[in-house]
């Protein structure tokens, strides 16, 4: 399994760079696996965001729904892609520390 | 050349086995015999080693100095066990054919790796065979041996398990779908301001039944938002279903053919449900195969409506004059990507370069290009296969150099496996591009007249404040009676066939009807018949309009005849003068009417 370094930080991730114990995540990993996601600065928006995605997952065991995200977030789409350019999917599940989604993705 | 004799071969397999074969590497041999076909078999024993398939390999070219990627000896050790089963060279001259079994659940890890790990099914090795050898059809048939036994990459076993009990890849629930297309559907509203720019759901007799991919509707709903636009700007009678939309097929990448089938039913007999009469494909490979070419077979039925690929729809559209579209808003120079399922499987490469040409005004060629493209190394299932990702990435190098070498900043494609392949490697290898669907660009293209809302109380036109149902099953007709009806002031409501034009007159109690008489579930006639035995609804004047002079008689050989009669085609003029005739003679009589009563 490969180890994702970056400054003090060390974590397991899967070939994909997602987190292999997502119950270790912190904000300092957050911003660390955000660098490798395009994403410059955390902004508050940021942050609610992937603060959102991480309380769905360790409610229900899933990603949720784009829907439902931008219905709770109040954020448009657009907006989400242009926070997270990889993605819903790939770039905000990887910086909340969510497992790769299951699927074409 | 195939020996199969049955019950000698089971027991031989058998006695042969005992305390030296796992039970798992057994089952795989015996259950080996019940796949085998012409196809499977003359591809098993055709093979010369030649080593033509060798470059043809993206695999190969990335990893030169490794021999186990080329597809001659991926293929071997498949072929070394049906050899040594299934064919009388491996009996009589087994360290001639290199005939060899299978014994150990680590010979079935092997396999696994090469089956699942080296070879993304894409099908190049197989159209350069001279031999016509098509490896990625056994390979495929490997899979569904180890996957009947259990052996399978963790991602696979989990889409499929989805696919199986919540019936879509992604475990999609069916409130948040239909919620997510409400939501899709409002904001399409609002931003053209038209009530009928909707999602319908679920509506019977449509011309279009349109199928998705489920990362769609979960992540990335932009392409079902452009699909609607384009079915709306196109006037379509179409409709998404509420349930069994599902069209990607994880049966394909896991060669469980049991799978592969009950998807695929499913999405035929939700269409047959429905009455739909063309199934729509969005863009997806993998999903455009098993759906259209490959379901039929697995699910051994027999499929009555004909299926498209979203491509080919748009492309009509633009053809038929249905939509219009404007290439220089897409100026960004732009290549094309062909799915290996697309172009080298279902024939699927022509379309969308014309397609391409009409909505982009920088098109660039890559090279090699339709059924000798490269795949996009995503393909197969191996985006869900994560423990691969440092082989997939690595082989990857060739479609870099290849996207590189376009001078493209866009590369589009018809595959939502190719979008995902794409995007990672041009991450990877920084590459810098956008990755697009000809769904997005065609969108974009697009040129809608945004209709103007006029404040009520401005408008002058004379059926201003009147209420008119336009029943008709011919779309572009409605929406022609419709526009002329609403420039003279009218609020107007569509009806697609008789079903729904009686639902909607009972609901919306409009103050005039104009009735079809020829419509797909209740005729006009029929309609006309139940408005009229009605107490709530025989007061509504009825217009019929017909491209059938012939039936007139009919209609007006019953004791109550419709308010106005119109033949096909009709004018403007024409219209409006009947129109406007029958609501004066109406209110007339209702005011005589009401006067008698007091």
């Amino acid at each position: 399994m490969p180890t994702f370094t970056y400054g003090d930080i060390s974590i397991e991730v899967d070939e994909d760079g997602f987190m292999q114990e997502p119950e270790q995540w912190n904000e300092e990993i957050a911003k660390a696996l955000a660098s490798t996601e395009g994403v410059e600065e955390m902004t508050e928006d940021h942050w609610k965001l992937a603060n959102y995605l991480r309380d769905y997952y360790l409610k229900f065991g899933i990603a949720p729904m784009i829907r439902k995200l931008c219905k709770e977030t109040g954020f448009s789409l657009k907006y989400v892609y242009e926070m997270y350019p990889s993605g819903p999917a790939k770039g905000a599940c990887k910086v909340a520390g969510l497992p790769k989604p299951t699927g074409c993705v | 050349m195939i020996v199969n004799n049955g019950g000698t071969e089971n027991l031989e397999i058998t006695m042969s086995s005992i305390n030296t074969r796992s039970h798992k590497a057994q089952k795989v041999i015996e259950r080996m015999g019940k796949k085998l076909n012409r196809q499977i078999v003359g591809s098993l024993v055709a093979c010369v080693h030649c080593g033509m398939c060798t470059n043809a390999c993206h695999y190969v070219l990335a990893n030169p100095d490794d021999p186990t990627y080329a597809p001659a000896y991926k293929a071997d050790q498949i072929r070394k066990f049906f050899k040594k089963h299934y064919d009388w060279t491996g009996r009589v001259l087994p360290w001639w054919v290199k005939a060899k079994s299978l014994y150990t659940d680590e010979d079935l890890e092997e396999l696994k790796d090469t089956v699942f790990g080296k070879c993304t099914n894409c099908r190049r090795c197989s159209i350069n065979c001279p031999m016509g050898v098509d490896y990625a059809t056994f390979n495929r048939m490997a899979r569904g041996l180890l996957v009947s036994v259990g052996v399978m990459p963790e991602g696979v076993a989990v889409v499929s398990k989805d696919q199986w009990e919540i019936g879509n890849q992604m475990g999609v629930l069916k409130e948040d779908y239909v919620d997510t297309l409400e939501w899709l559907a409002e904001e399409l509203q609002e931003e053209w301001g038209d009530p009928n720019a909707t999602i319908p759901i679920d509506r019977t007799n449509a011309d279009v039944v349109y199928s998705i991919n489920p990362r769609e509707v979960k992540y990335d709903p932009r392409t079902i938002s452009d699909a609607a636009l384009i079915f709306y700007a196109a006037g379509e009678n179409w409709t998404m279903p509420s349930e069994c939309w599902d069209m990607t097929n994880f049966g394909l990448f896991s060669g469980d053919d049991d799978l592969g089938g009950a998807v695929a039913r499913r999405l035929y007999e939700k269409v047959e449900e429905l009455s739909g009469k063309t199934l729509v494909i969005s863009e997806c490979g993998h999903g455009y195969r098993s759906t259209r070419c490959e379901g039929p077979n697995w699910g051994k039925l027999d499929v009555k409506f004909p299926m498209e690929s979203s491509v080919i729809t748009m492309l009509r559209y633009i053809r038929e004059g249905r939509i219009k579209v404007d290439k220089s808003k897409n100026t960004t120079p732009v290549t094309f990507h062909d799915s290996c399922n697309n172009a080298r499987s279902c024939g699927l490469f022509e379309e969308p370069r014309e397609l391409l040409n009409l909505v982009c005004s920088d098109f660039r060629e890559m090279y090699p290009n339709r059924t000798e493209n490269y795949c996009c190394t995503g393909g197969g299932g191996a985006m869900s296969m994560s423990e691969y990702t440092p082989r997939r990435l690595k082989s990857a190098k060739i479609k870099a150099d290849q996207l590189k070498a376009t001078g493209a900043e866009i590369v589009v494609t018809s595959c939502h496996n190719c979008v995902d392949g794409l995007t990672d490697l041009i991450r990877h290898y920084k590459l810098g591009m956008q990755v697009t669907q000809l769904v997005n660009l065609v969108a974009n293209a697009l040129v809608i007249e945004k209709k103007v809302m006029v404040p009520v109380e401005e408008i002058t036109a004379d059926l201003a404040g009147y209420r008119i149902l336009v029943a008709d099953d011919e779309p572009d007709f409605v929406t022609f009676v419709a526009t002329i009806l609403e420039d003279n002031g009218a609020a107007v409501m569509r009806a697609y066939d008789g079903d729904e034009a009686i639902k909607m007159a009972r609901h919306e109690k409009p103050d005039l009807m104009t009735l079809d008489i020829t419509m797909p579930g209740k005729s006009g006639i029929e309609v006309f018949e139940m408005l009229k035995k009605d107490d709530d609804l025989k007061s509504i004047p009825v217009c019929v309009i017909t491209g059938k002079p012939e039936l007139r008689k009919l209609i007006y050989d019953r004791p109550t005849t419709p308010d106005g009669y119109m033949d096909k085609p009709i004018t403007e003029e024409n219209l409006l003068i009947n129109i406007r005739k029958i609501l004066k003679v109406h209110h007339h009589q209702e005011t005589v009417e009401s006067k008698k009563q007091i």
